[in-house]
């Protein structure tokens, strides 16, 4: 008998709150006195940051100015068909002063830079510096690793190979001189692109020689801003922001910003020349191209949705305390009945 | 005894259509107020500093933040006692969660595995945003809040609201006619007692069984002869009939 019990309480599991589940808990219970409360507050607030949000981007000002070219009377119309250099100039009115600092965006319709396989087609090993990958990039970038010859190409890939090349310039009229408006393009990419994620090889166009550009390209990586050596190669500036993939395919990149000098308080009212060097074509894909001007503000750029859903999240949510409490008072009293 | 565990069987609440097609309207509410408010609320946005902020790599993050905390806002709603354990590991998700994130977004991971690693940066330069922690907020609550006022409605008013419209019909009837009999059963030929056995939800198969199908021979063309089967050469199979008796008997 005392054997029996003996094996019996080796196999007993130890009794600790542990092992015997008697843990301490909290048991949230879902009661009346905490729900309907919760959600007028977050009713509540969800309206006020919604009126915050719809005021301040309504105080933002956009300006967008399609330069495609599809209406023949547009001045653009003719660099459609035009595959040399081609240029040409709009002129527009500003009604009242727009704000500074002015962010000059270009932007793009109808273009799927989320799409995988093109996103994919980069090699970050190149792009990072790595010399071994300059001579043998990687096949993610197929069909633009090698070029007809079979040199390896720097950049290599679609992503790269697709770089948006119009260029832009805006002078404004002043009693009918043309004032160029300065354009400032330095710091317009991520700090992490430009610090971290691309470096260039030590030596610029020693180790581009068994390389070829990429076939789009008028010029090679090393050329692409011979001015600035901290803006040349692939910490150039244009070259990150078109490589920092859109999610959407209506999506607009930021080109420069407008701070020097007179403009620091923003574009005064009047009117403006828009000077495109009109190189990149997007009439295959029905894609359009326009510049915009906007200014920002703490929650970014010109957006209503987020401030109008969260109104109308924060009424429904105040209407539903209401439907709760109704609820529960008609059955609170029903049941004492 | 603590027969909860067998609640969920009795009651079929597991494996109904009822439930599936509630569990189905649920996870289409969620997945497209995951997908569109993200989208709709990217369009054309940047950065408070007027840099990018609507690229692939940013939108990724928002959208599988909101999730990961959708997701757990809903164990949160499930757990019944919160226990040391149960705090330990619903809070070590998420912060797991988020240190997974924070290193594959790191640099270091970055410098050794170039391009496996390809979203550096990406925590750092979108997360700083008011506008990302606004959109993933509202993503979040709009999917939590209707399971919260569904269940806060269904537990504490579906058993008065049930009882007050039959006390309602009650009422009206009172006046003209006698009080109704009370509700009984019908009277079944199966015990009630369910075995805790694999179809506790259901009837099981003890009907087919003891109904003795299995006795009856069809006449059916044979492949063989009567005489020419290797099954004629065995004695023929006495089956045992388990009768209702019986299985009273025993419970």
């Amino acid at each position: 008998m005392v054997k029996e019990e003996q094996e019996e309480s080796s196999n007993r599991p130890d009794n600790t709150a542990f092992t015997q589940q008697r843990l301490p808990a909290w048991q949230p219970i879902l009661s009346a006195s905490i729900v309907i409360p919760m959600f007028l507050l977050i009713g509540a607030a969800f309206i006020g940051v919604g009126v915050a949000l719809f005021i301040t981007s309504r105080d933002i000002q956009l300006q967008e100015l399609d330069y495609t070219g599809d209406d023949s009377e547009h001045p653009c119309f003719k660099c459609r068909t035009n595959t040399e250099k081609c240029t040409c100039s709009m002129t527009f009115s500003i009604p009242t002063l727009f704000k500074g600092p002015v962010f000059f965006y270009y932007g793009l319709t109808n273009y799927f830079q989320n799409q995988r396989k093109y996103g994919a087609s980069k090699d970050d090993n190149q792009l990072y510096g790595d010399l071994d990958y300059f001579t043998n990039p990687s096949t993610d970038c197929d069909p633009y690793t090698r070029d007809s010859k079979n040199m390896p190409i720097v950049p290599c890939g679609a992503l790269a190979n697709s770089m948006f090349n119009d260029s832009f310039s805006l002078s404004h009229t002043v009693n009918g001189v043309q004032k160029i408006v300065p354009l400032d393009g330095k710091g317009i990419a991520w700090w992490t692109d430009y610090n971290i994620k691309y470096r260039n090889p030590t030596l610029n166009s020693v180790f581009f020689s068994g390389t070829k550009k990429p076939t789009n390209w008028p010029k090679p990586i090393y050329e692409l801003d011979t001015t600035d050596v901290y803006n040349n190669g692939f910490i150039n500036q244009d070259f990150l922001v078109w490589m920092r993939r859109a999610a959407l395919p209506d999506f607009r990149k930021l080109y420069r910003r407008i701070t020097h000098d007179d403009y620091a308080d923003g574009l005064p009212a009047g009117n403006y020349t828009l000077t495109i060097a009109y190189n990149y074509p997007v009439h295959s894909f029905n894609g359009k191209k326009k510049v915009v001007l906007s200014n920002v503000s703490w929650m970014g750029g010109k957006n209503d949705f987020l401030g109008i859903a969260y109104i109308v999240v924060g009424s429904m949510c105040v209407v539903m305390s209401v439907v709760m409490l109704i609820v529960y008072a008609r059955f609170k009293f029903a049941e004492d009945v | 005894v603590d027969c909860s565990l067998y609640s969920p069987g009795q009651l079929n609440t597991f494996f109904s259509k009822k439930t599936f097609v509630r569990c189905v309207m649920v996870s289409t509410y969620t997945s497209l107020v995951l997908f569109f408010i993200p989208w709709a609320a990217m369009q054309d946005s940047v950065r408070g500093d007027g840099k990018d902020v609507a690229d692939y790599q940013s939108f990724a993050l928002s959208t599988q933040t909101s999730l990961m905390i959708v997701v757990s806002a809903q164990m949160f709603l499930d757990t019944f006692y919160w226990t040391a354990i149960n705090q330990f590991f619903l809070w070590g998700s998420i912060a797991a969660y988020l240190a997974i994130t924070f290193t594959f977004f790191s640099n270091g991971l970055f410098f050794v595995f170039t391009s496996s690693f390809p979203f550096i940066g990406t925590a750092r330069n979108s997360l700083k945003q008011p506008n990302v922690w606004l959109t993933m907020f509202l993503t979040c609550l709009l999917c939590v809040l209707p399971t919260v006022a569904f269940r806060f409605l269904h537990i504490n008013f579906l058993e008065k609201i049930r009882k007050f419209t039959r006390f309602q019909k009650y009422k009206a009837r009172e006046e003209g006619q006698p009080a109704p009999a009370p509700y009984r059963p019908p009277p079944r030929r199966v015990s009630t007692r369910r075995s805790s056995y694999a179809f506790s939800h259901s009837q099981g198969y003890g009907d087919l069984v003891t109904s003795r199908k299995f006795l009856r021979l069809k006449r059916r063309p044979s492949l063989f002869g009567r005489n020419q089967s290797p099954l004629v050469e065995n004695q023929p199979q006495h089956y045992r009939t388990i009768t209702e008796e019986a299985e009273e008997s025993q419970t």
